[in-house]
């Protein structure tokens, strides 16, 4: 495929993203808009009153028509500005430029361990299927996919931080500030969360590694006289990297929504904690610029992902 | 319970397990070890703070939650006592020349922390700001208030429409936080990120959802005070994780904590647990403006039902005590003659049901909250009321959810299964929760009597004389069923040894002014 051809796949990727973004904003604001409850209340405070809160929705401008109210969220997040906490008044820019760095901190801590545990644990299943190593490690990557990570997470601090006390149990500190830090508060949470990933990576790899060597090709590589390692190496484990892209692209949107929780247990102040705290006092402008961030990242990471695709598989364009 | 007002204090955690559940709790009195020893200046308070703040600046704020955060960096100008709730003298002291004006005296020499004089014009700028701004959520609260003069340097002279003795317990509130005008002047509402007070500490910095950190205000007026040089506040929602940090030595103090910590909170080495009644309660609001709950005997049917201990036992490990009434028994207008208006008589409740017209039963729809301590209290609560035939259909979900569906305009379900968490003055709460239109009334209506009522409690300065005019208060709501109490939340404290000096108040809001580190 030729250079421009590519550049110019790209720009219509993304132009597509913009209708995305807009959309899923616009559903997120509806929904927020269609559950009961109303940031006023929670703005009126404890001496709520029928005529307070009529007179507070007035200030804040949300009597104005549904759509009216996108649309000057929207006209502003355009220009750059994603507005206002209604409730504590913080820029959400700065909240969210705030949030997203412990996030995706654990995030990609959590995606190396899927996939450095998670690669060899596959290829070991998959070199021998039906052996011994192959039913241990399946039995584990079950269990990886079943049990809650929120409760793995628990479990973790009650013994590496609470009784052995080698790790904190709860907070984050920026990484720009002291990155070994950063890093010791990280390694609880991102285990926790990677635990399902690298049940899935190791599973997904035998899968397709199994398919892969009980392949026509690959008896044809036997007779032709390559030796097993490096047919799993060299032919193997090429044919499979389109299948792990797809599963790693969607394990990290995963990983990304799954942060939620993760984040409230171990007291993470990253967009999870963001995202909630906004949604349970309809703050929607911080719930809105979460969404926003959140759907760049995946679509930027899709983008991503096809571009990859086409480097390793050139028949895909 | 001769002396109800003795539960607070530190109990050894060998000491509140053998007592947790049983009535002998009130007879322990509190231990005042932490007044005796002498306490120390200096250090960091690390706590953990259960919600972020709705705002730092106390007229536009609006959460219950707000307060510990924003007593550490305003004072007020009246103060009260940790175990009665009876208001005392702050910043100023106050008196009635007569009953339709009110005089504020303010101690001399107090500065904001930015250098502004905390005078006669400061206090008239708040006390305006308060009451006309229109972000204020506080407009209410000073409604009484006709005018605001400057009568002398350090005085100020309110006068009022209608005789109002809760304006001191009021302004020991967010209405009588003060606010460095210079401050307000320069920022406007942007002071809600760069609070300037004249409290203990000064702000230093807020990060939304994770902390807050002030640091000692070194010209405080108070000599000696404070002892701790700041606090830092994590702020941490799931209350397991807050306990886990003070468990993990990350954090010195976790606060709010729900009854189901508390065995998690004994079986830690190395931390103190504190328990004290607080005004936090636990109760079922109903919609009596339309049927089936404008018949007063379902209301009492419904109160008859309720076994309060059991509840109590069930749903919080013992640590609360049993609601007849919204004031709990070590509060100063608590009237004991209320209390014995609802024993646990199903057979009683089920007699009321049949005269109402409800022999075989009756079903109600009811609202609740989707949280783990929640969905305990509605699953007893169902046993409870269903064993004198009131069956009750649940509908569950978020705090604002719910409780907007119940108490705005959509008037859903009969009755909601919720909490009141208490005002520093009983009328308050009576006039938020009773009285004709008020937003916690959900039916909107009041009986007149019970309007005349309200009004007169605010009418007399004599605390005895407010404490009869409550007793009919609460006489009239409970005999009339207009809500029924269940139980009231004790407050639970994790502590690390090295955190000094904590007493908890009635309130159940932590102050931090006594504490330091050993």
């Amino acid at each position: 495929m030729s250079l421009s051809r590519k550049r110019s796949i790209i720009v219509r990727r993304l132009l597509q993203a913009i209708p995305v973004i807009v959309l899923s904003t616009f559903i997120v604001f509806g929904l927020l808009k269609l559950v009961p409850g109303d940031v006023a209340v929670t703005l009126a405070g404890d001496n709520a009153s029928d005529a307070r809160i009529a007179e507070i929705q007035h200030i804040y401008g949300l009597d104005r028509p549904f759509l009216v109210q996108y649309g000057s969220w929207l006209w502003k997040a355009v220009h750059g500005d994603l507005s206002s906490s209604l409730v504590s008044s913080e820029s959400v820019l700065s909240s969210i430029e705030r949030c997203l760095p412990h996030t995706m901190l654990i995030v990609v801590l959590a995606m190396l361990l899927a996939l450095v545990i998670g690669i060899p644990l596959g290829i070991a299943a998959a070199s021998k299927p039906g052996s011994w190593t192959d039913g241990f490690v399946m039995t584990v990557a079950s269990l990886g996919v079943a049990i809650p990570n929120f409760w793995l997470g628990m479990l973790m601090v009650a013994f590496f931080s609470l009784d052995l006390n080698w790790l904190p149990a709860t907070g984050a500190t920026p990484i720009s500030e002291d990155f070994w830090d950063a890093i010791r508060h990280a390694i609880l949470p991102a285990c926790a969360l990677a635990s399902g990933g690298i049940a899935e990576v190791a599973r997904q790899l035998r899968s397709s590694l199994v398919e892969i060597l009980s392949s026509q090709q690959v008896r044809t590589l036997h007779a032709k006289g390559l030796p097993p390692s490096s047919i799993l190496w060299r032919h193997g484990l090429k044919n499979v990297s389109v299948n792990l892209l797809t599963v790693i692209s969607l394990l990290f949107n995963r990983m990304l929504a799954a942060t939620v929780v993760v984040e409230a247990v171990f007291a993470i102040p990253g967009m999870g904690n963001l995202i909630v705290n906004g949604a349970i006092h309809r703050d929607f402008p911080v719930v809105q610029g979460v969404v926003f961030a959140m759907v760049l990242i995946v679509v930027t990471l899709n983008l991503l992902t096809d571009v990859l695709y086409s480097i390793l598989d050139p028949r895909i364009s | 319970m001769t002396n109800p007002n003795r539960m607070v204090g530190m109990l050894s955690r060998r000491e509140i397990l053998a007592l947790a559940g049983s009535a002998a709790l009130a007879s322990m009195t509190g231990l005042p070890a932490f007044a005796q020893e002498a306490a120390k200046k200096g250090g960091i308070l690390k706590v953990a703070a259960p919600a972020n703040p709705s705002s730092l600046d106390p007229a536009t704020g609006g959460a219950g939650s707000d307060h510990s955060i924003l007593w550490t960096m305003y004072d007020t100008l009246v103060e009260w006592d940790y175990t009665t709730l009876k208001p005392k003298p702050g910043l100023a002291k106050w008196s009635y020349p007569d009953p339709k004006t009110m005089v504020l005296d303010i101690t001399k020499g107090i500065k904001f922390h930015d250098g502004t004089d905390l005078d006669a014009e400061a206090v008239k700028f708040n006390l305006e700001r308060n009451r006309q701004d229109p972000r204020s959520n506080v407009k209410a609260d000073l409604t009484s208030v006709a005018s605001v003069e400057v009568t002398g340097p350090l005085q100020v002279t309110l006068k009022l429409k209608n005789p109002d003795t809760a304006l001191p317990a009021i302004l020991s509130d967010r209405a009588g936080m003060m606010v460095s005008p210079t401050n307000i002047k320069a920022l406007g509402n942007d002071t809600n990120r760069k609070p300037v007070g004249a409290g203990p500490w000064k702000f230093v910095s807020w990060a939304d959802n994770a902390s807050i950190v002030v640091t000692r205000n070194e010209t405080y007026w108070r000599p000696g005070r404070p002892y701790l040089d700041g606090i830092e506040f994590s702020i941490i929602p799931e209350l397991a994780t807050a306990l886990r940090s003070v468990i993990a030595g990350e954090n010195e103090m976790a606060f709010s904590l729900p009854a189901r910590l508390k065995p998690v909170i004994d079986r830690a080495k190395n931390l103190q647990v504190i328990t004290a009644p607080t005004l936090y309660c636990i109760q079922l609001y109903f919609n009596y403006a339309r049927a089936p709950l404008n018949n007063v005997k379902v209301r009492q049917a419904i109160n008859f039902a309720l076994d309060r201990q059991a509840f109590v036992k069930a749903t919080m490990s013992g640590l609360g005590e049993p609601a007849t009434m919204t004031l709990p028994s070590s509060h100063w207008a608590y009237d004991k003659s209320v209390s014995t208006l609802y024993p646990h008589d199903p057979a009683k409740a089920k007699k009321l049901l049949a005269e109402a017209g409800f022999k075989d039963g009756i079903e109600l729809t009811i609202g609740s909250y989707n949280d783990q301590d929640s969905v305990r209290r509605s699953e007893v609560l169902q046993a409870q009321l269903g064993a004198a035939g009131i069956r009750l259909k649940f509908t569950r979900g978020t705090i604002a959810e719910i409780s907007a569906q119940f108490f705005a305009t959509e008037k859903k379900f009969d009755v909601l299964l919720s909490a009141w968490t208490g005002r520093p003055d009983p009328s308050m709460t009576y006039a938020l929760g009773f009285d004709k239109g008020a937003y916690y009334n959900a039916g909107r209506e009041a009986d007149p009597e019970l309007v005349k009522l309200i009004q007169q409690s605010r009418e007399s300065e004599d605390l005895a004389e407010r404490a009869k005019v409550f007793a009919k208060i609460q006489r009239f709501i409970m005999e009339n069923g207009l809500s029924a109490p269940i139980a009231f939340q004790y407050e639970l404290d994790a502590l690390s040894k090295k955190a000094q000096g904590y007493k908890p108040n009635l309130l159940g809001k932590p102050k931090f002014e006594n504490m330091h580190l050993g």
